[in-house]
């Protein structure tokens, strides 16, 4: 139980290079080149065999599954919705009319979101029936129904490609979240309410912000038109559009009909 | 003040010079600038000096003064550390420095996040928090369990307050030992403890017992008279702490307190430095091994984020993140709770351990310095022999005695029984039917005791046969006749004849006697029956025994009629022309438990030294036969003796075991003394002095041994305090030695270290196991990190679920494998090497890091990747998704079918993979506990139910990943999520693969010893 000596600084240098190669018995990393081999051959033996049982247990996994639907679906019960365009903060848009900058962003968003229902784009797509559940358990492949940007009225872009910003009547357009197989109940509509003070007149569009049955049941990416992009044109999800007139505003919400599930969300304009 | 100590201290240790055997302090050594005369001066000057009179002592008022000036007359108790420094130790050591780190780490992690974004998550504020918990909590656990033991010790040596006889106002008083002031007149008498340093007025016939200062046993004589300038030496001083065994005396007080000699001796323990323990170094290299592997992998992938562009704050949260991900949360606590299990079963074998870590210690243990009286023996005389009829018998020695198998039926021994029943003035203390004969308490001493015990044993009742053979007179041993002699009438009432019977030492009784009893008849005692007597003398003088000769006489019925009046004075009766009936020696015999104690720690490897102030003949005697000495070793003395050659022509590599005196010693240089232990396998040093117990002490230690040492005595303190471990006794020990001791020998019982070294041994073994248990599932949990910053997938499993299984699930079946039986015969192997054989090694943490830890990690992701995809999300689309997955403004992120998600959506799922992730690990880990019951062997040979605890563990494992799983974790912060039943089960196969795999592992190592592969893959 002597106590270590500070060893000179040489020495422990001496020390690390001959544990870094030793000449003497040709030890690398202590341990000599035959033995660094097999430890590189039983990791590559061990890894290789971890890698095909996770490979084999995926496999094994992924065979349970349907390429349609999602073995479940009790996380998405209730389908979320999407605001667009999407304010900086949390859920606050803030614009100031004669400062067209604040808003540019938001008019571009929306014209990015529309650009899918544009009457071309939409041409091939079949014209349902209102107010029906769109069944087609057994027909292949599956159909889309037209949105027909009219309906939004005055939000449609159709007649003001501002949407209504520069006067101080902004369109914000709320849109379902797709879920597979969602057949709401009853006459689902978007709801909106004015949060705080009451001097705000607030218009939803398509009229009361209902979502037409017609683009429901969802059937999953793989059967229903896929070639369609994200925020498809098949139109299961109902854009609504809230129009503000008035100067004077204060935060407001919206609720949405059949969904409980979105959160508060406001609007603030200065 | 204490260096200057310690510099004469081992000054002195090496300078000890000796007067009739007894070593004492080179005088240099101690201040004697007080009483260095005291011895030489007069009575009258004494007066003078310290204002007292002999006859009158101290005034009370006087007395009062001097109790002011110096203090009570004790030995103030060695500096107590404070609590608060000791709990606070507790929380500093060891472990607890990584985990303070790993808090400091996370409070700077939460405060570059909050610097960078106010709503930063609280993740780390929390894992934070919880690491101070966990210091704070294990570190008042641990100084619960040694407050514990201390106050165990504590109720052992709550001293009987001592009185002391003072004359004051020439009246004698009765007052506590601590009330006495310098100058004080004290009275003494046999049986007393000597109060304080006294220089002897007057004596009758005292003898004192100096052996806790100088470890010879022998009584000594104590008069008025001045014998040698050094005080130390002179017979006229008492020193405070030794005992008067018989006599009175009177004395004046020169010294009390911690001025005394014995206080000097004590305070030197406090100078002496402990040395780390063997554990506490094996967890700094765990820790260093810990703090390696974190930092590296930190700093790679550090290098790695910085390459994939993230921006350098993040990186350096990484690499944080990293770090903490390798921080054992739950071990710290395990370990304390399994070094307290073991310490708790120690003490029901009787070792209480007052450190924690000074129960592994005891296992790493390579040499034993043992005390020989009351440790290997029994500390009591016993008949070991008897002689009659030429012949020697052996008695039973054993703690009851019961089989006294030699020939009794000849009429010599019926002669020689009633000599040792009825010339012995021991008795039993009334009041003591009940009790065996063995402990029943004796008055008289220890030759006698033995004596009277032996008789009781082999004929009964000796108080009623005493009776019957009534005594008429008796001459008392003294040390100028060294015979002892009683006259009694006999039993046989036809019988008028007196019965003279006598004992004392063998070569004086021989001398008055003229016959001998062979068979029955007197013959007389011509040359060839006194040849035998010598040989028979020899023999049992030889075996380190104390012998006794008996002889008798029945004095003829016409010259002592009836009522004839013995007179002790003019000795009217006849002590020459006696006829010598036999011999008996008395040896304190080794406890029996002794002999398998010193085998097993010979297979065990561990070196058994004893060391003793007797003489070294018994010291010799003793040691072969316990073993100490094995039958077949000699030492140069021997073989001198059988080669016939001077001691100085044996080659001294020939022989094995070596006894060396204290006198011998000290001539020694310490390379000699190096030379001596690393050549002699089996060493006694005899008529040494605790001083030199140190100097072996340090010897032994410069042989890179870790010593144990035993000790009684306040001067073997020092030696207790150097030694790795220090055993003091329970029983015999002296407080300092208790609070010198790491460790207390509850029944002052040599084979109860044998248990406790297996118990440390057993306890390092398992300590692996725990370790490697607990390293395994921190990959698992740092492996989900890595991936999350590599291939940018949602983030596997969070830091309170990760806290969950370090703090919950994992902990109580780490502490279960301290339970865990040993898996072969751990007295059969070599103390560890201290260099060598770490507690954790590189193929422990190999094995656990990258094979099993990476197996887990695999069936952990296997777990969550399940969970994604049967939710819509496969693992191809997870890879970089986590840009999109936490953009908290994206409400309708597309899985891998069309559906679309909003941000709390994710984030259940995501909760929903931790828990998946929490689950897989979890159960894996009881497949980790189960491979873990033992390093080499197949679990089935161990037993997979013998141990209980583990299965209590692994319910534990289930029941609270239960509880976390099925509503309690929804609570906020927790995050944990109900898991469909079947996904509770996805890492079975993963669990049954490190099973197989572990099985295969060690079969392999069985087959192939000192292979590749046992090289590589035995932890």
């Amino acid at each position: 139980m002597t106590k270590d000596e500070k060893k000179p600084l040489e020495q422990t240098l001496g020390e690390w290079k001959r544990f870094i190669y030793n000449p003497g018995s040709g030890e690398i990393l202590g341990r000599t080149a035959e033995s660094w081999g097999l430890i590189l051959l039983f990791y590559l033996a061990f890894y290789g065999f971890l890698a095909a049982l996770f490979t084999f247990t995926m496999w094994v996994m992924l065979q349970t599954l349907s390429d349609e639907t999602p073995k479940y679906r009790d996380q998405i019960s209730s389908p979320g919705l999407t605001i667009v365009p999407k304010p900086p903060g949390a859920l606050e848009f803030s614009l100031n009319i004669s400062k067209p900058a604040t808003y540019e962003n938001y008019i571009d968003a929306i014209k990015e979101f529309l650009r899918e229902y544009e009457g071309k784009k939409q041409e091939h797509l079949l014209q349902c029936r209102n107010g029906t559940f769109f069944e087609q358990d057994n027909i292949f492949p599956k159909k889309t129904c037209k949105f027909s940007l009219e309906t939004l009225g005055p939000c449609s872009g159709l007649n003001d490609v501002n949407f209504g910003y520069p006067d101080g009547n902004p369109c914000i357009f709320v849109k379902m979240n797709r879920i597979i197989g969602l057949r709401p109940q009853g006459e689902p509509r978007i709801v909106c309410a004015v949060k705080e003070g009451t001097e705000v007149n607030l218009a939803t569009f398509p009229k009361d912000g209902r979502l037409d049955l017609m683009y429901f049941p969802y059937y999953g990416k793989k059967l229903h038109n896929s070639q369609c992009l994200k925020s498809g044109s098949f139109l299961q999800e109902s854009a609504t559009t809230i129009k503000e007139p008035g100067e004077l505003s204060t935060a407001r919400s919206c609720s949405p009909g059949p969904v409980s599930e979105l959160q508060p969300r406001s609007v603030n304009r200065m | 003040m204490s260096e200057a100590r310690l510099g004469l201290w081992s000054s002195m240790t090496s300078k000890v010079h000796s007067c009739s055997g007894i070593l004492w302090p080179e005088s240099s050594f101690f201040p004697l600038s007080q009483w260095l005369y005291d011895h030489r001066l007069s009575t009258k000057e004494l007066e003078e000096k310290y204002g007292t009179n002999i006859l009158q002592g101290l005034t009370n008022m006087r007395a009062a003064e001097i109790l002011a000036r110096d203090g009570p007359n004790v030995l103030s108790p060695p500096k107590e550390t404070p609590e608060i420094i000791k709990f606070l130790k507790q929380m500093i050591g060891g472990f607890s420095s990584l985990l303070w780190a790993g808090a400091v780490l996370c409070f700077i992690a939460y405060l570059i996040e909050f610097s960078k974004d106010k709503s930063a998550s609280l993740d780390n504020l929390y894992l934070g928090g919880v690491l101070i918990v966990v210091v704070i909590l294990t570190g008042m656990f641990a100084y619960y369990q040694e407050a514990k033991s201390t106050n165990i010790i504590a109720s052992f040596t709550k001293m009987i307050p001592r009185n002391a006889l003072v004359i004051r106002n020439g009246e004698k008083y009765e007052i506590p030992a601590e009330h006495l002031v310098l100058g004080d007149i004290v009275e003494i008498k046999g049986g007393d403890q000597i109060p304080a340093d006294i220089r002897i007025l007057t004596s009758q016939g005292c003898k004192v017992d100096n052996s806790s200062l100088t470890g010879e046993s022998e009584p000594q004589f104590r008069s008025c008279e001045v014998t040698h300038e050094n005080p130390l030496e002179s017979k006229n001083i008492g020193f405070y702490s030794t005992t008067c065994l018989e006599g009175t005396a009177t004395g004046m007080v020169i010294n009390t307190g911690d001025r005394t000699v014995i206080g000097r001796i004590a305070s030197l323990a406090s100078s002496v430095g402990h040395e780390k323990t063997p554990i506490a170094i094996e967890i700094e290299h765990f820790v260093h091994i810990v703090a390696g592997v974190a930092v590296s992998i930190g700093i790679v992938f550090f290098i790695i984020a910085i390459c994939m562009k993230y921006r350098v704050l993040d990186a350096v949260i990484f690499l944080i993140g990293i770090i903490l991900a390798n921080v054992p949360e739950g071990l710290v606590a395990a370990v304390t709770v399994s070094l307290s299990l073991t310490a708790k079963r120690m003490a029901k074998k009787n070792c209480l351990v007052k450190n924690l870590e000074a129960v592994e210690t005891l296992g790493s243990t390579s040499i034993i310095c043992s005390d020989k009286t009351g440790t290997l023996t029994q500390n009591r005389m016993t008949v070991a022999h008897l002689w009659f009829d030429n012949e020697i018998y052996q008695a039973d020695t054993s703690e009851n005695q019961k089989d006294q198998i030699f020939d009794q039926s000849s009429a010599t021994w019926t002669s020689l029984s009633k000599i040792v029943m009825l010339c012995n003035r021991a008795e039993f203390k009334s009041g003591q039917e009940s009790v065996p004969i063995m402990k029943k308490i004796v008055m008289g001493d220890a030759s006698e005791a033995a004596l009277l015990k032996f008789s009781e044993v082999v004929m009964g009742d000796v108080i009623e046969r005493r009776k019957k053979n009534r005594k008429v007179v008796e001459i008392p041993f003294n040390s100028v006749n060294k015979f002892q002699l009683s006259i009694h009438e006999t039993d046989d009432p036809n019988d008028k004849r007196f019965l003279l019977v006598m004992k004392g030492a063998p070569e004086r009784i021989l001398e008055k006697c003229s016959t001998i009893m062979i068979n029955g008849q007197e013959q007389p005692l011509d040359e060839s029956s006194v040849k035998a007597f010598q040989d028979a003398y020899m023999e049992l003088g030889g075996l380190g025994e104390r012998v006794l000769g008996f002889c008798h006489l029945y004095l003829p019925e016409d010259e002592f009629p009836d009522n004839y009046s013995f007179d002790v004075e003019s000795m009217n009766f006849p002590t020459s022309d006696l006829c010598f009936v036999g011999l008996i020696s008395l040896i304190d015999p080794p406890r029996s438990t002794v002999p398998d104690a010193v085998i097993k720690c010979r297979s065990a490897g561990i070196k058994v030294i004893m060391v003793t102030g007797d003489h070294p003949i018994t010291a010799k005697a003793i040691a072969r036969s316990v073993g100490i000495i094995s039958a077949n070793s000699e030492t140069v003395e021997d073989i001198a003796k059988r080669l016939k050659i001077p001691v100085e022509k044996v080659n001294k590599r020939e022989a094995k075991a070596a006894v060396v005196s204290g006198m011998e010693l000290k001539e020694m240089s310490p390379e000699q003394l190096d030379e001596l232990l690393a050549n002699h396998t089996e060493i006694v040093f005899a008529r040494t002095s605790p001083q030199q117990k140190l100097v072996i002490v340090e010897g032994c230690q410069r042989q890179n041994a870790i010593v144990a040492v035993t000790g009684d005595g306040v001067n073997d303190s020092p030696a207790l305090k150097k030694a790795d471990i220090g055993i003091a006794m329970g029983c015999a020990g002296s407080d300092a030695a208790k609070i010198a001791a790491d460790m207390v020998l509850l029944d002052d019982n040599f084979s109860s270290i044998v248990t406790g070294i297996e118990e440390g041994r057993l306890i390092f073994d398992n300590l692996k196991k725990i370790i490697a248990f607990t390293l395994t599932k921190n990959i698992a949990e740092l492996i989900p990190f890595l991936i999350f910053i590599i291939a940018g997938v949602p983030l596997p499993i969070g830091t309170i679920a990760i806290l969950f299984i370090d703090l919950g699930t994992d902990i109580i079946p780490s502490i279960a494998l301290a339970y865990e039986k040993a898996e072969s015969d751990i007295m059969n192997r070599k103390p560890r090497h201290k260099k060598k054989d770490r507690l954790v090694n590189h193929q422990l943490a190999l094995y656990s890091y990258l094979q099993i830890g990476i197996l887990q990690s695999v069936g952990g992701f296997f777990a969550y990747f399940t969970v994604y995809t049967v939710q819509g999300f496969k693992p191809d689309l997870l890879l970089y998704l986590r840009p999109l997955w936490e953009n908290d403004s994206l409400n309708d992120l597309e899985d891998s079918y069309g559906q679309e998600w909003t941000k709390y959506q994710r984030q259940y799922l995501e909760w929903t993979g931790y828990t998946a992730y929490f689950v897989a690990v979890m159960v894996q880990q009881i497949a980790d506990v189960i491979i873990r019951k033992t390093r080499i062997n197949s679990v089935f040979q161990q037993g997979l139910f013998r141990n209980k605890y583990i299965w209590v563990g692994i319910a534990s494992q289930i029941i609270i990943a239960v509880i976390l799983s099925s509503g309690f974790g929804s609570i906020p912060v927790l995050n944990f999520t109900t898991l469909r039943i079947q996904y509770w089960f996805v890492a079975v196969p993963y669990a049954i693969v490190i099973w197989l795999y572990d099985e295969f592992r060690k079969l392999l190592v069985r087959h192939y010893p000192g292979s590749w592969w046992d090289k590589t893959m035995y932890y």
